[in-house]
């Protein structure tokens, strides 16, 4: 019984960031229309530079200097995704934002080589409730997630550039009517949902190292998590990020680690498939 | 004239315009299968390459074009296609691993079943994923790809894991070995039927409601025409191109390894795509045989060890190649979202109607 709330406190955490980087995705998503391919490299973005920035000063600093970094970048994955006024629609947002993935892959991989990197953590103690390990790290991913999920419904249901986001989305027509610059509006969502993910990947690195290629993963699970609330739910993303990463952990503790990705990818898709049942196309 | 004579003159000129096509598709394929015998041994398994490429493009574009779905799996298809032919001539025995030549059956018949095994998987993922809005089948497409990917580390007994399996036995036609140039013959023939199905496929009564369906998909469905259904026709033949591609890989390679089938592959026949242009067969074969070469091109680039004043390091092609690439796809959905292709002809077009000072209704 102790290996199995072990397996679920680690998947709590790994969840956790699925879950970030779900929330994410449904914000950008709900602003804009469009899911971003390369969400996953801000994760990967913001840990490899907090590695090498950590090189000349210290962790915390170089883990802010990171974030905000890649929000600026974020910012301009936004006005390249969202593309030409008329012209773009959103599946085509969809492939530029698969091409950005695949260039960020060779920026990644020419700026910080192809070793993994990881760093140490917020503590190298662990808590031992019962027998089972917890590490401050888990606790602190768990709370990030936790406050960004709270933090996000308030801003989207209760400030007015959160409503702005979503009216955008909702009708485009209509939010350009009453004066909302779309593009403006894709930037500010992006710019968040990167900075949340960075921060994701930020604390993610100390336990699992992310190199170049880390992307595409991170990405298919903040997907995955995503997906439980139709692209549409903060709290379902939540929900949906802890119970994948539980589910991961479980099978790596129970049936075969080399299986762990392929179960995840088979619940999104039996996910999709139920969800297919309330959502058309159109 | 009265209207009946009208529809039947017109009708006469469409089957005329069709012969004339038809000609020249059947004498472009005549050269593309006489081509290999004449090029050097070194260049023939790049022509090949650029044939297999093709028929999976071909099947993408239509996918893309018509059903306005982006599948970012369809290497997993040609995947699918290339371990079934392989491994099925080797003989699948659980407990010896495998090669057990004299178990398998004839690489002939496993190539012809390799596609039927995609296809009955496109069935499977697309029957719930057809009605939804395109993302889902993109992340759908890609977690399948992903999945055959990982499973081939995971069912490594089978398939040899990151060392791969060398297929032994060889594809042969009435006792004549089907390698080299007549294996790239046989398969730019099947890129010409390929392009011949899909034309037909375009004009004939599926493709005109295919062709509704792309135009304006709320109006085809209230006209009577199953959406969703042509929707996965056209998915279902895209991944049966691609796993007929793969089968016929297997006895091109003779050896069967994960790196000829990653996700960048999948990524990739959508580069293909979007330079030929959505719903542009004879595009797809341009993008896939542009690809394969600037691929080939990026690579011998890339060994340099410096490069314009830059030491490359080891990752040098890799870099090269995922940065041309991705810029590509950017560039070209950002400036020419109808296809690189498709703009440029119509630039030329549009260049020449000024220099002619025709109009610009003019056929």
């Amino acid at each position: 019984m102790t290996t199995f709330f072990q397996l679920v406190v680690v998947g709590i955490s790994t969840g956790s960031v699925f879950a970030i980087v779900g929330m994410s995705l449904v914000l950008v998503y709900r602003a804009t229309g469009i899911v971003n391919f390369a969400q996953g490299v801000f994760a990967v973005l913001a840990g490899l530079l907090t590695y090498s920035l950590g090189k000349h000063m210290s962790l915390p600093l170089a883990a802010v200097l990171a974030t905000l970094v890649t929000a600026v970048v974020a910012t301009l994955v936004a006005v390249v995704a969202v593309g030409i006024r008329g012209r773009t629609t959103h599946l085509a947002s969809l492939i530029i934002t698969v091409g950005i993935a695949i260039l960020a892959e060779a920026v990644l991989l020419a700026a910080f080589g192809e070793v993994p990197r990881s760093y140490s953590a917020v503590s190298d103690r662990a808590w031992d409730i019962g027998g089972v390990l917890v590490q401050p790290q888990y606790a602190v991913l768990t709370v990030v997630a936790l406050a960004a999920a709270v933090g996000l419904t308030l801003f989207l249901r209760h400030t007015i550039v959160g409503q702005a986001l979503v009216a955008s989305a909702d009708s485009p027509r209509a939010a350009e009517l009453i004066g909302l610059n779309l593009r403006s509006v894709a930037v500010i969502a992006f710019a968040v949902a990167g900075a949340l993910t960075a921060i994701g990947g930020v604390l993610l690195a100390p336990t699992v190292p992310v190199a170049y290629s880390s992307g595409l993963s991170i990405t298919i699970n903040g997907f995955a998590a995503a997906v439980v609330g139709g692209l549409a739910s903060i709290r379902l993303a939540l929900l949906g990020g802890y119970a994948l990463g539980v589910v991961e952990q479980l099978v790596i503790g129970y049936v075969d680690p080399q299986y762990n990705l392929i179960i995840a990818l088979v619940v999104m898709l039996v996910l999709i498939g139920w969800r297919s049942r309330g959502e058309l196309a159109v | 004239m009265n209207a009946d004579a009208v529809v039947r003159a017109r009708a006469g000129r469409r089957r005329r315009i069709g012969t004339v096509r038809l000609l020249a598709l059947v004498a472009a394929t005549g050269f593309a299968c006489w081509l290999p015998f004449q090029l050097e041994q070194g260049e023939i398994g790049l022509y090949d390459r650029m044939g297999l490429y093709a028929l999976v493009a071909i099947g993408l574009t239509l996918l893309m074009g018509f059903a306005g779905q982006v599948s970012l799996g369809q290497g997993g298809f040609f995947l699918i296609g290339a371990y079934t032919s392989g491994l099925l001539t080797m003989g699948l025995d659980a407990d010896t691993r495998l090669v057990d030549p004299e178990a398998g059956i004839d690489p002939l018949l496993a190539v012809a079943i390799a596609p039927f095994v995609s296809a009955a998987i496109a069935v499977l993922i697309g029957i719930p994923l057809m009605r939804l809005r395109g993302h889902y089948l993109a992340f759908a497409t890609l977690a399948f790809a992903l999945i055959a990917w990982s499973l081939l580390y995971a069912q490594d007994r089978f398939t040899g894991g990151q060392y791969g399996v060398t297929v032994t036995k060889r594809l042969t036609v009435g006792g004549h070995e089907i390698i080299g140039a007549t294996h790239a013959a046989v398969v730019w023939g099947l890129v010409g039927i390929a392009l011949l199905l899909s034309t037909n496929l375009v004009t004939s009564r599926t493709g005109r409601a295919l062709q509704a369906v792309a135009a304006n998909e709320p109006a085809a469905a209230a006209s009577g025409i199953n959406v969703a259904r042509h929707k996965l026709q056209l998915f279902v033949f895209a991944a049966a191109l691609a796993g007929l591609a793969g089968g016929l890989f297997s006895f091109y390679a003779q050896f069967l390894g994960p790196e000829d089938f990653g996700i960048i592959v999948s990524l990739l026949f959508v580069v293909m795509v979007s330079i030929g242009g959505l719903g542009s067969v004879y595009g797809a074969v341009v993008g896939a045989v542009t690809i394969v070469y600037v691929e080939h091109k990026l690579r011998e680039l890339g060994t340099h060890e410096t490069l314009l004043g830059w030491d490359l390091p080891s990752t040098g092609p890799s870099i090269l190649s995922l940065g041309v690439f991705g810029l590509l796809l950017i560039l070209i959905m950002l400036f020419f979202p109808h296809g690189l292709l498709p703009s440029l002809l119509g630039g030329v077009a549009a260049v020449r109607r000024r220099l002619h000072g025709r109009p610009r209704g003019d056929i």
